[in-house]
Formats: C-alpha cells, sequence, structure tokens
C-alpha cells in the first residue's frame, strides 16, 4: 500500500473513532485556499530589548541611560522616520518598511507589570485577565472562525490551546515502519489523549512529508529559526496548507553582554522573517506576521553590561498588504518622572488592542467575537492594511 | 486499574527494573520508605571531575590556546591568511573540554538512575535539579551546569530545604548561571576605590528568581523592593578565578557587598560586611517562609501524583515541612502516607526523561544504549539535559510533552530502541511486560503487544502502550 492511501485510509477509520477533527481536515481533498487571509504569531520568549531594538535616538536621555549599549550599535542604526531606527542586525525588515510591508509600534504592553518571564508570557499568550493555561487568544479566534492552525514545536503552546491547532517539529530520529502506527490506532482506541495526539502527528507528518522536502538537513540546522520558518512556510502553502501559524524564538534574556547577544539574536529574527516571506511567495500579500515579546527591559544598563526585566517593549505587524512604513505607537519619554516605577519604558498602548486589530483586519472577527478573544481590550481604529 | 506495587514503582520512582514489581509487592509504602533513608541518597560515579576540576580544566584550555595564538603568529608571520589558518591548524591541540564534560556528568546521573535500587531518590534529585534549572550555555556553563545537582542538591537532597537553597545559591554553576558572581553594591568598597573608572553594579536576575522560582513563587507576596533587597544582600557572592584569586569555586568578595541594614518582606537585616551572613539569614528566612512550604509542596505532588492535587493533600504537607524545618525527607513521607497519593488511574504523562529512563530499567539491560546514544535520545525527544533555557526548568505538565510532534518522536525512538534489542535475540517481550505491568495491563494492550507481527514491533508497543507512558 503507497503511504499516501494508507494513511488516508487509516484517517478513514478514525472519523468512525469519532468527530472529524484535525487529520479529517488536513487530509479532505478540500479546494485550494487561494486568497486565504493568514496570521503568523511570533513570541520572543525571555523579553527582548526595546530600546536596543526599536531605537528612539531623538531621546537624548537614551545615551546617559545606557552610555556602552548606545554606543555599540549608533554609527550603524538603520533610520526610520521621526527619528526611530532599527538595530544594524534588521536589515531585512528595514527594506520592509522602506516597501511599505512593516509596522513598528513602540512602547506596548499586555498589560502585565510583574517582571515574571514566565507569567509574562503565559498572559501574553493566554490574553485573559487571569492567565488561563488551557486556552490562548489565538486558539479561540481560529476556533470562532473555524481556521487551521499549526505551532512549529513539539506540543501546543498556549497562544493555540483550546483550539485543535496541530503541531510540527523536525525530527532527528529515523521514522517507525508504518504498521507500528496501524497497531497503535488500535491500541489507543479507548484512550482519547493518545488517539488525538497520534491522528494529530501523523497528518502532520502526512503534510511535512509532502510540503517540507528537504530531509539532507543536518540535526543541528533543523532546530534554528531560519530553518524552521522555512518549513513553515511550506506547511502555510499549498492546497492543505494552514491558515495560521505560530512560531517562538527564545534568548532574549540579556541581563549580560547585550550587545553581542542581541545581534546575533535581531540578524536571527531578521532572517527567520525573511525565510518566511520568501517561502510564502505570492502568498505574502494574504498575510500578516505579528512579532511580540512578554515585557520589555529596564531602560538603564546594568552592571554587566546588559539590561534587567522591565515592562513596555516594541512589537512589529509585517506583511505584502500592510499598511505600513511608520512607526506607530506613541513615545513616553525617558526622563525619570515618565518611567514606569521611575526604571522601565512607560507603556502607551496595549499589545492585545493591537492583536485584537489584526483580528478584526485580517480575520473580520465581530465585535463580539472579539470581547470573548480579548475581553480587555478594545480593537483600535487604525487601519493596517492597505485597500 | 493499578496496583500499590504498581504505583509506587511508577508514581514514585522510575519504574520497574526486572523482578523489582515483585520484590515491592509485600510492602510498597515501606519500600518507598526505607529509600529516603539511604545514604548517601544518589550516588555518582565521583570519580568524574568536580567543579573545582573543571574550572582548572578550562583555565588551562584557554591558557593553550592563547599559547596555541602566539605560536600561530610567530609562525605566520604578517600574512593574516596564513596566520588564520596556522591558528586553526595549532589551536586544535587545545581541544575544549566543555562539551565532553556536559555528556560524561549528565549521561552519569541516567545511567545511575537506570541502574539504582533507590530511584524514589533520583526522581527525587531530578525534581530538584530541575526546580534549581541551570542551561548549558556558553563555555562555562556548558561544563559546570551538571555538576550543581552532584555537589549541590544531591547532599542536601533528604535534608532540611534552607541548606539546599543556600548550597545551590553559593554554588559557582548558580552563580554564574544567574549572573550573580559579578553583582555587587552600587555603594561598595569596589566601586568607591574604583577612580571612578569603571563602575559596577547590581544585577537582581539570581535575586528575582530565588523568590519567583526556587522559594515563595510568583504569587508569594514579594515587591520589586523585595528583589532589590535580596539582590543586595547578596552582592559579593561570587565565584574565585583560577589563578587571580585563592581556592575555587564560591568566593565572598566582602568588597562588593552593598553596606548597610536591608528590609526584605518587612523584615530588617543588620548589615554584614565581613562575611555573607546577610544574605544567608534572608535565604534560610525565605526557606522556611509558609508561601514556600505551600510553593514547593505544590511542585512535589504536581510532580509526584497529579496535575491537579487536592487541597488536603497539600495541606498536610505544608504543615508536616512547617513542623520540621522543612525537611524534604519528612515531607515526603507524608506525601508517600497520604491516601490521596494512592489513586488507582495513572494520571501524569511521562516526561521524555522519565521515559527513557523507565524504558531502560524495563529492559534491564542499560549497556543497550551508550551514553552518547543516550544524550541524542532525550536531545531528540526535547529534553536535554540541562538544555530547559530557562530558569524555570522544563515543564512538568503532561500537555507540554505529548503533542502530535511529540509523540511522533517517542513512537521513533521506541522503534529504534526495540530494534536494538531484537538483532540480539535476547528480548522475552511477555516477560519484559510481567516485569513492568504485572497485572496492571488492559486486554486490549496485551493483546494488541502480543500480536504485533514481531518482536521488535512488540516492544516498540508495549513501550508506547498508554500503560507505560503514564505513571
Amino acid at each position: 500500500m503507497q503511504r499516501r492511501q494508507f494513511i488516508k485510509s487509516m484517517a478513514a477509520t478514525l472519523v468512525l473513532f469519532k468527530t472529524p477533527n484535525a487529520v479529517a481536515k488536513a487530509l479532505s481533498a478540500s479546494s485550494p485556499k487561494s486568497g486565504n487571509k493568514k496570521i503568523i504569531w511570533v513570541v520572543l520568549r525571555g523579553a527582548m530589548d526595546s530600546l536596543h531594538t526599536l531605537v528612539p535616538t531623538f531621546d537624548t536621555e537614551l545615551s546617559v541611560l545606557r552610555p556602552k549599549l548606545l554606543a555599540s550599535i549608533k554609527d550603524d542604526l538603520l533610520m526610520l522616520d521621526n527619528g526611530f531606527a532599527l538595530h544594524p542586525s534588521l536589515s531585512n525588515l528595514h527594506q520592509w518598511y522602506k516597501k511599505g510591508e512593516l509596522l513598528p509600534i513602540t512602547a506596548v504592553s499586555s498589560g502585565y507589570a510583574k517582571r515574571s518571564h514566565f507569567d509574562g508570557q503565559d498572559y501574553l499568550e493566554s490574553g485573559l485577565a487571569n492567565i488561563d493555561h488551557d486556552t490562548g487568544w489565538l486558539g479561540r479566534a481560529v476556533n470562532m472562525k473555524d481556521k487551521q492552525a499549526l505551532a512549529i514545536a513539539n506540543s501546543t503552546p498556549i497562544s493555540l490551546r483550546s483550539s485543535e491547532a496541530s503541531t510540527w517539529y523536525p525530527s532527528q530520529l529515523k521514522e517507525a515502519d508504518e504498521d507500528v502506527y496501524q497497531a497503535l490506532m488500535k491500541m489507543y482506541q479507548n484512550d482519547e489523549l493518545l488517539i488525538n495526539r497520534l491522528e494529530d502527528g501523523l497528518a502532520v507528518k502526512e503534510m511535512a512529508d509532502t510540503m517540507v522536502g528537504d530531509r539532507t538537513l543536518n540535526i543541528k540546522k533543523k532546530g534554528q529559526f531560519i530553518e524552521l520558518s522555512k518549513s513553515c512556510a511550506n506547511l502555510m502553502m499549498g492546497n492543505n496548507g494552514v491558515d495560521c501559524a505560530m512560531l517562538e524564538l527564545g534568548g532574549w534574556d540579556t541581563h549580560n553582554n547585550q550587545a553581542t547577544r542581541l545581534s546575533r539574536q535581531l540578524k536571527a529574527l531578521d532572517q527567520g522573517l525573511k525565510a518566511l516571506k520568501d517561502g510564502l511567495k505570492d502568498q505574502w500579500k494574504d498575510t500578516v506576521v505579528v512579532v511580540a515579546t512578554e515585557f520589555g527591559r529596564t531602560v538603564k544598563e546594568n552592571g554587566t553590561g546588559g539590561t534587567d526585566h522591565g515592562t513596555a517593549s516594541a512589537m512589529f505587524i509585517a506583511g505584502g498588504s500592510v499598511n505600513g512604513g511608520k512607526v506607530l505607537g506613541d513615545w513616553p519619554g525617558l526622563k525619570n518622572n515618565q518611567l514606569f516605577e521611575q526604571r522601565d519604558l512607560m507603556p502607551t498602548s496595549n499589545t492585545f488592542s493591537w492583536l485584537a486589530t489584526v483580528l478584526s483586519q485580517q480575520w473580520s472577527l465581530s465585535d463580539n467575537q472579539l470581547k470573548a478573544v480579548f475581553p480587555q481590550v478594545d480593537k483600535r481604529t487604525v487601519k493596517l492594511f492597505l485597500g | 486499574m493499578a496496583t500499590t506495587s504498581m504505583i509506587a514503582v511508577n508514581r514514585f520512582g522510575y519504574g520497574a527494573k526486572p523482578n523489582e514489581l515483585i520484590l515491592v509487592a509485600q510492602s510498597p509504602k515501606e519500600w518507598l520508605i526505607k529509600q529516603l533513608s539511604q545514604s548517601p541518597p544518589v550516588a555518582f560515579n565521583y570519580s568524574l571531575p568536580s567543579s573545582s576540576d573543571i574550572f582548572i580544566q578550562l583555565h588551562a584550555y584557554r591558557k593553550n590556546k592563547k599559547v596555541a595564538k602566539k605560536i600561530a603568529q610567530e609562525l605566520a608571520g604578517k600574512d593574516f591568511d596564513k596566520q588564520m589558518s596556522m591558528e586553526g591548524v595549532v589551536t586544535k591541540k587545545a581541544r575544549n573540554p566543555a562539551h565532553k564534560l556536559l555528556n560524561q556528568l549528565s549521561s552519569d546521573a541516567i545511567d545511575q538512575a537506570i541502574r539504582s535500587d533507590h530511584s524514589l531518590n533520583w526522581r527525587l534529585l531530578d525534581f530538584f535539579s530541575n526546580h534549581f534549572s541551570v542551561s548549558a550555555s556558553g563555555p562555562v556553563m556548558t561544563a559546570i551546569a551538571p555538576t550543581l545537582e552532584r555537589e549541590a542538591i544531591a547532599p542536601n537532597l533528604l535534608g532540611n530545604f534552607e541548606d539546599l537553597l543556600l548550597s545551590v545559591c553559593q554554588h559557582p554553576a548558580m552563580l554564574i548561571y544567574l549572573n550573580n558572581e559579578r553583582s555587587f553594591g552600587t555603594n561598595s568598597q569596589i566601586n568607591k576605590n574604583g577612580r571612578g573608572k569603571k563602575k559596577v553594579g547590581l544585577n537582581e536576575n539570581l535575586a528575582r528568581e530565588i523568590l519567583e522560582l526556587h522559594t515563595l513563587g510568583v504569587n508569594g507576596g514579594y515587591q520589586q523592593q523585595d528583589v532589590t533587597a535580596l539582590a543586595k544582600g547578596i552582592t559579593g557572592w561570587s565565584v574565585a578565578r583560577i589563578g587571580r584569586d585563592e581556592g575555587s569555586g564560591f568566593l565572598y568578595r566582602a568588597n562588593g557587598h552593598e553596606p548597610g541594614s536591608l528590609t526584605l518582606l518587612g523584615k530588617s537585616y543588620k548589615k554584614s560586611r565581613k562575611n555573607a551572613k546577610q544574605g544567608e539569614m534572608m535565604l534560610r528566612d525565605l526557606a522556611n517562609h509558609p508561601a514556600t512550604a505551600r510553593h514547593i509542596s505544590f511542585k512535589l505532588a504536581y510532580h509526584f501524583i497529579s496535575e491537579q492535587p487536592p487541597e488536603s493533600l497539600i495541606n498536610k504537607m505544608v504543615k508536616r515541612w512547617l513542623a520540621t524545618k522543612g525537611n524534604i525527607r519528612e515531607v515526603m513521607i507524608t506525601l508517600i502516607n497520604a491516601e490521596e497519593s494512592w489513586h488507582a488511574d495513572s494520571q501524569k504523562f511521562k516526561t521524555p526523561r522519565e521515559f527513557v529512563i523507565s524504558s531502560l530499567r524495563s529492559i534491564g539491560d542499560n549497556k543497550k544504549l551508550n551514553l552518547r546514544q543516550l544524550m541524542k535520545s532525550l536531545s531528540a525527544l526535547g529534553q536535554k539535559p540541562f538544555s530547559a533555557g530557562s530558569p524555570a526548568g522544563f515543564s512538568d505538565s503532561g500537555n507540554d510533552w505529548n503533542g502530535g510532534s511529540a509523540i511522533m518522536a517517542r513512537i521513533n525512538w521506541s522503534a529504534a530502541l526495540s530494534s536494538k534489542l531484537s538483532f540480539k535475540h535476547t528480548v522475552n517481550v511477555e516477560t519484559i511486560m510481567s516485569n513492568s505491568f504485572g497485572k496492571n495491563i488492559s486486554e486490549l494492550s496485551y493483546n494488541t503487544i502480543l500480536r504485533a507481527e514481531s518482536k521488535e514491533q512488540a516492544m516498540t508497543l508495549l513501550l508506547m502502550s498508554p500503560e507505560f507512558q503514564r505513571r
């Protein structure tokens, strides 16, 4: 039996066991999903330092508060408008900005103000006033619009929980024989969780086998952000492509040696985002990528060439139809009395309000639906997309 | 529905070795409690290098590399390209020992856990190693991350939590990982002597994680001012530099300590410049704080018993914690004796580490995978030792380990292991099944395993059975 037939026949058996889910959806011969609006959610874990990324060169306090950090990038900054600049590593994002495909937003915060990474990330992903580990904002939106979502991860991150999102991550292992899967399907028939996960794994494996293609990459490379981004783009293309994906990039907790570390991190981010666009080809015009982090970092550099946990940070919205080429968000200032608790950048807009706006304009969520996704905030009136 | 011996071996231990289930059957609780009197609680291969040895090795490596660089420059003269290639040739001899050390030390722990008759203690060691998670990032941390559990956690594993906490927070691995080794008071002597040239400052990373992760917990009622106070209290807690300082390991740099008394959680701690007392007093009080008792009791119950641990169980543990000054052995005995711990259904999904260790225990032969393969296995399953990448450690929630992609990886790994076994024709699946489950296996799983088309496939199905995946 051919692999494809085998999995399909297996998927058909599954439907007898339970309601059709990701497998049936992924494998059904649905009509091409051209013109489908896509959302890619990128979470930067570890608190990205916005003052070193989206740099307010016009604020004279900056060189006083962080002399060494600023000196490390000052001469090579990539200028935007109104005195804002991008870190030198973000050359691709700079191109996007010039083409009008990028919207940097300054001084945003999810409203979480306690400076714990883990709570901060859970809060950003959950989107609710009280963190709920079983449901994420993107998962709720996916359910409402009956979209198909994929997390590039080994297990579903909180953002996509409560939806039937699939997970995919490159495997370092040789694959088992297919009759093993069949025997396991049988063995798991009374175990709802395991059968669900196995179905999901098989469905995504099928997609990945046909779409990701290149299996010659070595293991180390496979897990790199740029490779994950390439695979993500591939999995989003074509007839069975998903509508929505989530990527994660860690390593932003720069308590020390920040100048070197962020140069590397931002380069990885920049190249990964470029790989997404390149891989999505003509779908780029229907895609919006949103990049955010759990919170920002102290405005003052610390004693070890880094920065500590802070409050407001920056986020990015990008895509082929984004009404970009300007920096959004109000600048709060860096004078001592303008800071949050006299140490952090003061938030001037809520991350969730931007995400709500993206959902409203990209996926046409109604106001009532948005209330269920983000009960605490309203969408904004700004037009994020062209046309 | 599991029997008590099955629960004892799986929920509390690392799964049954051959014949262990029969041995335990007489008195499962006593079998567990007896392990907690084992001295030492866990034993490593102590012929492997200690953190002090490692610092010397790293120092020698850096020195050799410098020398090699110089030689290369002399040999190559002014030709830059030639210099670079010469440098490559010469420095190859000065090999960075970090990765080998990481693999040796972390696979030793796994190897010991596979062979141990006291697998409860190994579970507990792994719990606290993850509670005090350090990651192998950068050349120094890569080499010394695995020494924290060997040197600071294992000796205090069954003692009072305050000693464990103090020992961990004064170990070089933790001090370097969370950047405390160069955190100094802004008003300290170092800054006054510095002639205004190079100011050093406070880094609050370790202090914050102590409050948030190691002791009180994120909702434990502390504020930013408490983080700052604790950070000041442990300024000067540093690590000796080989060749520059005397000795090795923890070094209290009195001249980097922030002077003056400090207030933490409303309590005042008087100044102590000469020694580390001020910070130590703070840590001891934090260890015995009711919020800490609750935070860690909850984590223990969540880890061993259920992701919705009953409040009554937590209360029993907290009470015992507060009555015994946080004695971990006593709190564990309370956990073992509590009826809430013995529900028949297995609610916890094994982490990759638990899965790999219990798989190899079930086979009763730890030579099937060499130590390098062990490390590769854990890496492929998403839980390479000391790679959590965050001080919160690896997740202890089943949902983070049982995604579709993770299940596929487990299947592939099980198939690879099984193919190694059947190759040598030594595997008797029925025996392994009876050793692993006794009678605690559903008819469906039993039949599917026995009807497999090959020994190899049967073994894969056994390892992937719902009964083996949960504990």
